[in-house]
């Protein structure tokens, strides 16, 4: 099993069918675990080997547990000899001495099977957690994923000692007299036999208890950050209920675990206890037949000493261990495909684009776009193209879905109707057509540089990276923390420098279109002026989701949007002609002629068109089938007024 | 569920009231003590059979031993002996499984008892539980402590019998011969020395372990924040390969620890074995010299198993020992008392709100130092001042969250400490600036509290909010579950006041419940409310010069102090009031600070 196996990535184009991918009910995702386990564990046989070969130092040890003792007694205690049963029991001595060296080196192998398994679960989870942009996947790396190593470690130790002590006790039953092994093996088998018939139910009670447990868990980390608006809300008693009855279900599943707890006092008490009542009951007619009264010690001892314990063990630990690792390991390994982003298109490569007229750089055609089949649309209908060097601002109210329509242009998004074209720039076929950067910017632990040259393939020569930073107003960012090799510490830095260097990150990359979406919004206006305009320079083609009015003042074009309308033109037109614009400038006055309209620092507005918190949870990757991360933003709505789009060469290019 | 996490009021801890002897101990030690209680009768029972259970196990040795001599010499009087084993096995058995029943069941029981405690009270204690503790600790202490702390009746109830055996077993050793009981007793301290002599410290390994762990959690969760850069630039594998650089290491480390863990467990299980060995072999000496029969080197060598049980011992007493940690730590949520409320009913009133003389410390600090403030029935008051003037705990102290340390707070001419608690809820609603929503469905988000409104009220109170339209575009609109709904700052905010909203009352407190809002947006929910719905007053607690502007009085909180009250216009005047609002110092007009560095700040 190649890590493959548990992840879908599309994007790398392995697009390897799985058997298992299609959706499957429980039963099915179990044996799914279990085949896997085999699979993982044939992959290391030559480990496996290796822990079997040091086990068997178990088993000698095992076997002289009895047969030193028997013949430490009949040749030599008991024939008074004393030195010769000194000598046998010194024997054993030295075997637990070398059993318990055994047992050292055992950990060793168990850590061969156990390390990997934990390697690639990190592996697994750091991938999904990269591509699904999911938080959960942080308690899976530092939680869960160390549950999975420990209970396999557990389990690997107590199956394993179980097998090699068994055989070590029925080989030295049988070398005492092959009859023993008639009188212990039928019960050890039968409480064997009686505990793998209950392992599945006990697993499910296990499960059902570990959900219980994780719901009430969950339940209460809802409620304890909420206890000023319970009591706000005077909903004491709802929610005290509402936990109560989860701390109920718990307890009922607890109970239900603890009765089914019977079954393996059973299959113990048949398995180990009973072959000692049975070894009593025969004993007259096994020392009838030769079975000397050392050997009946002898396979007395085999039964207390080794396999009443073994399978002690055994049942507790396959019981709760196994269950648990079956749990996480299905957590932590869905069959479900993680969810892939969608594929970026590039229609029309470079040769296919003549010299002609400059096509358009990103082209939309009756866009339509909705978070789930049954609600609103968040966009609808929308045509637009955007010709090539345009510098495009996107304005309007919070949550009207102007980071959709970005991300929707970035292909983070696909369209539910309608399709999106970005065309490369003739000659530069080799870079990244586009790039986004979104408000939040990412900036990583690492040298200065590594974070510029992210989005480059190949390191970035250091006079590019310090002519980029230049450009863009990194400059004394980049002196004051040392210079391009100088490790950065993200947590340690200003939202407004963290922009800094994802804008620097965005030119550097070269892209023919670059996608600011509110991505200079923590720079003061200064700042922003420069970074919006060293963009503005470049050849490329410019939108930015405009955050204060002068970034729409700067377009060519600006795109208002709005619940039910959308305009497009320059600033001065839509001052006259759209409402919303001239309200979001600021200019309007409020019907009750407020002073505040009349503060100093109107002149320059925020146009405060973000969620203030900056949690944008919007366009994740992957967002197009994870309904998990479904934000709902405003419908861009019907094109009341397509005259204000006006197609082709008529935007922008003027 | 998506949640946000409520601001705590003013800063730092709340002192501990009433803190005589140190906080938590005296709670725990009687906490556990009434849980013991509540299953007095099951612990009872536990303690008797986990006794008679520890009996059987020792007399089995003795009858094994007793029966084996008698099959080799006398087979024909042995049925009775074997019949006797065969009794004490099944005994041991029975006894066996009630137990595991029994001792599963109560520490459920226990665990279920402490939480529905604790949960009721920490429900009753309200917001100043969440000032004491954050709620990740509380948790923590409700999940975890409390499955630990449930374990006390049970394990106290086990202690005794867990002494026995190993006590019994020894005595048992030197009845059948002192010298028995001299070998192993002689060779235990051996062997425990040497134990210790060679105990690994393998802190050393997991610390990098953890370290290594640490920095890959790190990278993911910077990733993780950074996914949109990631994905638009399809550097995911790229950045998958640098997160994962400190694995070779973790691995390291890992395989690392096992070793140094399998070194210390060959120590381990070489010593029992061991013991048992020499005993065997004393016994084997006595055979020879005719001192001992076989059956009670049968029965010495099965005592000696018993008494390394003392490794059970410590182990049941390490679990006793957490166990009470844990209450400790459960009893001290028990130091903050619950609120208590009064039985009185508010008149008839349009929501007059009185503070009178209202002071509040925190942490040594006085935040609110003697405030007088109406608010007329019907009206606005909008709360404005620099961060750190103690606005939210005002608001917090007008709907009765917090109580004051002195001064009183009327509604309609009710004192609020003497108001029936239902009655205070309906009539007082809150919106915050991160409201923690609660609620499985949007609709029931909405309509969360005590009695949920109709359908239709909660619909209005969306529309009221501006929050219908992101809910229509939600995949099941109204009825979206909550977790399929991560919801941005602005649209929680948006669904806190429709929240407020469906609850009406006669008297709204908005905690800086519109600072994530557009201006446009913010505007259109203010008009809504403050001109179009009589009948009520409001308090609001505001940033924005807008919002303080369409108020009818405005309160400009200073250091603690009411420094002004009066209209908007006419305070506007005043230099250092427009410094409130950031002047011409910020870029832009009033914006909260983004990025919610800040909570409850001006700029």
């Amino acid at each position: 099993m190649s890590s493959s196996d548990l992840l879908d990535d599309r994007r790398s184009g392995s697009e390897a069918p799985r058997a298992e991918r299609s959706v499957s009910p429980a039963s099915d995702r179990r044996s799914g675990v279990h085949r896997r386990g085999l699979r993982f564990l044939w992959a290391r046989r030559s480990v496996v080997v290796r822990l079997a070969a040091w086990s068997v130092l178990e088993t000698g040890q095992t076997f002289l547990t009895g047969y030193a003792l028997a013949r430490a007694l009949d040749a030599g205690f008991l024939a008074g000899r004393v030195g010769v049963g000194l000598g046998w029991l010194g024997a054993a001595a030295v075997a637990v001495v070398v059993g318990a060296y055994g047992t050292g080196r055992v950990y060793g192998a168990v850590a061969a099977l156990v390390e990997p398994l934990r390697d690639r679960l990190v592996r697994n989870v750091v991938e999904r957690g990269v591509r699904d942009a999911d938080r959960g996947a942080l308690s899976r790396l530092t939680q869960q994923v160390e549950i999975a190593r420990d209970t396999f470690a557990g389990l690997v130790m107590v199956s394993r000692s179980f097998v090699f002590t068994a055989a070590g006790a029925l080989i030295g039953l049988f070398s005492l007299a092959p009859l023993l092994v008639l009188v212990v093996a039928p019960p050890l088998f039968a409480g064997l036999a009686l505990f793998a018939l209950t392992l599945r139910p006990l697993t499910r009670r296990q499960e059902a208890f570990l959900v219980a447990d994780e719901d009430l868990a969950a339940q209460l980390g809802a409620v304890c950050p909420a206890l000023r608006d319970i009591t706000a809300a005077g909903a004491e008693e709802q929610v005290a209920a509402d936990v109560s009855a989860r701390i109920a279900a718990e307890q009922r599943a607890a109970r239900s675990l603890a009765r089914w707890g019977v079954l393996r006092v059973v299959s113990l008490a048949i398995g180990g206890q009973l072959p000692i009542v049975l070894l009593l009951a025969t004993a007259p007619w096994l020392l009838a037949h030769g079975v000397t009264p050392g050997a009946l010690v002898g396979a007395l001892a085999y039964v207390t000493q080794s396999l009443l314990p073994a399978l002690q063990n055994l049942i507790h630990g396959l019981g709760t261990s196994g269950s648990r690792l079956a749990v996480v390991l299905r957590r932590l390994t869905p069959d479900a495909p993680a969810p892939a982003t969608a594929p970026i298109r590039n229609s029309a490569p470079p040769s296919a684009v003549a010299h002609s007229a400059p096509p358009p750089a990103v082209a939309l055609s009756s866009v339509t776009f909705a978070y789930g089949p049954s609600s609103e649309p968040v966009i609808e209908g929308l045509d637009l193209l955007i010709p090539h060097g345009t510098h495009l601002a996107i304005v309007g109210p919070s949550g009207i879905g102007k980071s959709t329509l970005t991300a929707l242009m970035a292909g983070l998004l696909e369209p539910t109707r309608g399709s999106i074209d970005v065309r490369p720039v003739p000659g530069h076929p080799a870079t990244p057509t586009r790039v986004l950067i979104p408000q939040e910017a990412y900036v990583f632990t690492g040298t200065l540089a590594e974070n510029l040259g992210h989005l480059r393939p190949a390191p970035v020569p250091e006079a590019e990276l310090l002519a980029a930073a230049e450009a863009v107003g990194l400059t004394a960012l980049l002196d004051r923390l040392g210079g391009p090799t100088a490790s950065v510490d993200p947590g340690a830095l200003s939202a407004g420098e963290r922009q800094l260097i994802a804008l620097t990150r965005a030119y550097l990359a070269h892209a023919p279109l670059a996608l600011l979406d509110e991505a200079t919004c923590h720079l003061d206006p200064e700042a922003e002026d420069r970074a919006e305009r060293a963009f503005a320079r470049r050849s490329g083609t410019l939108v930015v989701v405009a955050h204060r009015v002068s970034s729409a003042l700067r377009a060519d074009r600006v795109l208002v949007m709005d619940g039910r309308r959308t305009a497009y033109g320059s600033h001065g037109e839509l001052l006259e002609r759209s409402p919303l614009y001239r309200d979001l400038v600021g200019t309007w006055q409020p019907a009750g002629k407020a002073p505040a309209d009349r503060l100093p620092g109107t002149s320059q507005p925020a146009l405060a068109l973000r969620d203030a918190d900056g949690v944008d949870a919007v366009a994740g990757p992957g967002l197009p089938r994870d309904r998990r991360h479904v934000v709902a933003y405003g419908p861009v709505g019907q094109m009341k007024a397509p005259g204000d789009l006006r197609h082709g060469g008529a935007l922008g290019g003027e | 569920m998506s949640l946000t996490a409520p601001r705590s009021y003013g800063s730092g801890r709340f002192p501990t009231p009433r803190g005589e002897g140190p906080p938590g101990v005296l709670h725990g030690g009687a906490l556990l003590r009434a849980a013991t209680r509540h299953s007095g009768v099951r612990c009872v029972t536990l303690g008797l059979l986990t006794t008679a259970a520890t009996a059987a196990s020792l007399l089995l040795p003795a009858a094994l031993g007793r029966t084996l001599d008698v099959l080799l010499t006398d087979p024909s009087r042995a049925t009775r002996w074997v019949l006797y084993c065969t009794a004490l096995v099944l005994a041991l058995a029975v006894l066996d499984a009630c137990e595991t029943v029994l001792g599963a069941t109560t520490n459920a029981r226990a665990t279920a008892w402490l939480r529905e405690r604790l949960t009721g009270h920490v429900l009753g204690v309200g917001p100043r539980a969440a000032g004491r503790f954050r709620p990740g600790e509380l948790v923590a202490r409700l999940v975890g402590n409390a499955a630990q702390a449930g374990t006390a009746p049970a394990g106290l109830a086990g202690v005794l019998a867990a002494l026995a055996a190993p006590v019994g077993a020894v005595v048992a050793l030197w009845l059948i011969n002192p010298w028995l009981a001299l070998v192993f007793l002689g060779g235990a301290p051996v062997v425990a020395a040497v134990l210790r002599a060679f105990t690994i410290n393998s802190s050393e390994c997991v610390a990098r372990y953890q370290d290594a762990q640490g920095r890959i959690a790190g990278a993911l969760s910077e990733a993780i924040g950074g996914a949109r850069t990631i994905a638009a630039g399809g550097t995911a594998d790229k950045e998958v390969a640098r997160i994962l650089r400190p694995l070779p290491e973790l691995s390291r480390e890992g395989h690392r620890m096992w070793r140094v863990q399998g070194r210390a467990a060959a120590q381990a299980v070489a010593v029992a074995p061991l013991l048992q060995i020499a005993v065997l072999a004393t016994a084997g000496l006595l055979i020879a010299q005719h001192r001992l029969s076989i059956g009670e080197l049968l029965a010495a060598s099965r005592y000696a198993v018993l008494a390394t049980g003392v490794g059970i011992l410590v182990g049941r007493l390490g679990g006793l020992v957490e166990a009470r940690a844990s209450g400790r730590r459960l009893g001290a949520m028990l130091d903050e008392p619950a609120a208590t409320y009064g039985k009185r009913h508010l008149p008839p009133g349009q929501g007059r709100l009185e503070l009178c003389e209202v002071t509040v410390r925190r942490a040594g600090r006085t935040v609110l130092d003697g405030v007088d403030l109406v608010v007329p029935g019907g009206t606005t008051l909008a709360v404005v001042g620099r961060s750190g003037t103690g606005k939210s705990l005002l608001a917090a102290v007008a709907g009765r969250l917090a109580d004051p340390d002195s001064g009183e707070v009327l509604l309609d001419g009710v004192p609020l400490r003497e108001l029936d608690r239902r009655e205070l809820r309906r009539a007082i609603g809150y919106a915050f600036e991160r409201p923690a929503l609660l609620g499985d469905t949007i609709e029931d988000t909405i309509g969360f509290g005590h009695p949920p409104p109709p359908p239709d009220r909660i619909r209005a109170a969306a529309r009221t909010a501006r929050a219908d339209d992101f809910v229509h575009r939600l995949p099941r609109g109204f009825a979206t579950p909550c977790a399929e709904a991560p919801l941005s700052g602005g649209e929680s905010q948006r669904l806190g006041l429709a929240r407020a909203f469906a609850r009406g009352g006669r008297l709204l407190i908005l905690d800086d419940a519109l600072s994530s809002l557009d201006t446009v947006t913010e505007h259109r929910v203010t008009e809504a409310l403050f001109r179009h719905t009589p009948g009520g007053s409001r308090l609001v607690v505001a940033h924005r010069a807008s919002t303080a502007a369409r108020a009818d009085t405005v309160a400009w909180l200073d250091g603690g102090r009411v420094r002004a009250v009066g209209r908007h216009a006419e305070l506007w005047e005043v230099a250092e009031y427009r410094r409130v609002f950031g002047g011409g110092a910020a870029p832009y007009e009033g914006d909260a600070p983004p990025g919610g560095e800040q909570s409850g700040g001006s700029r």
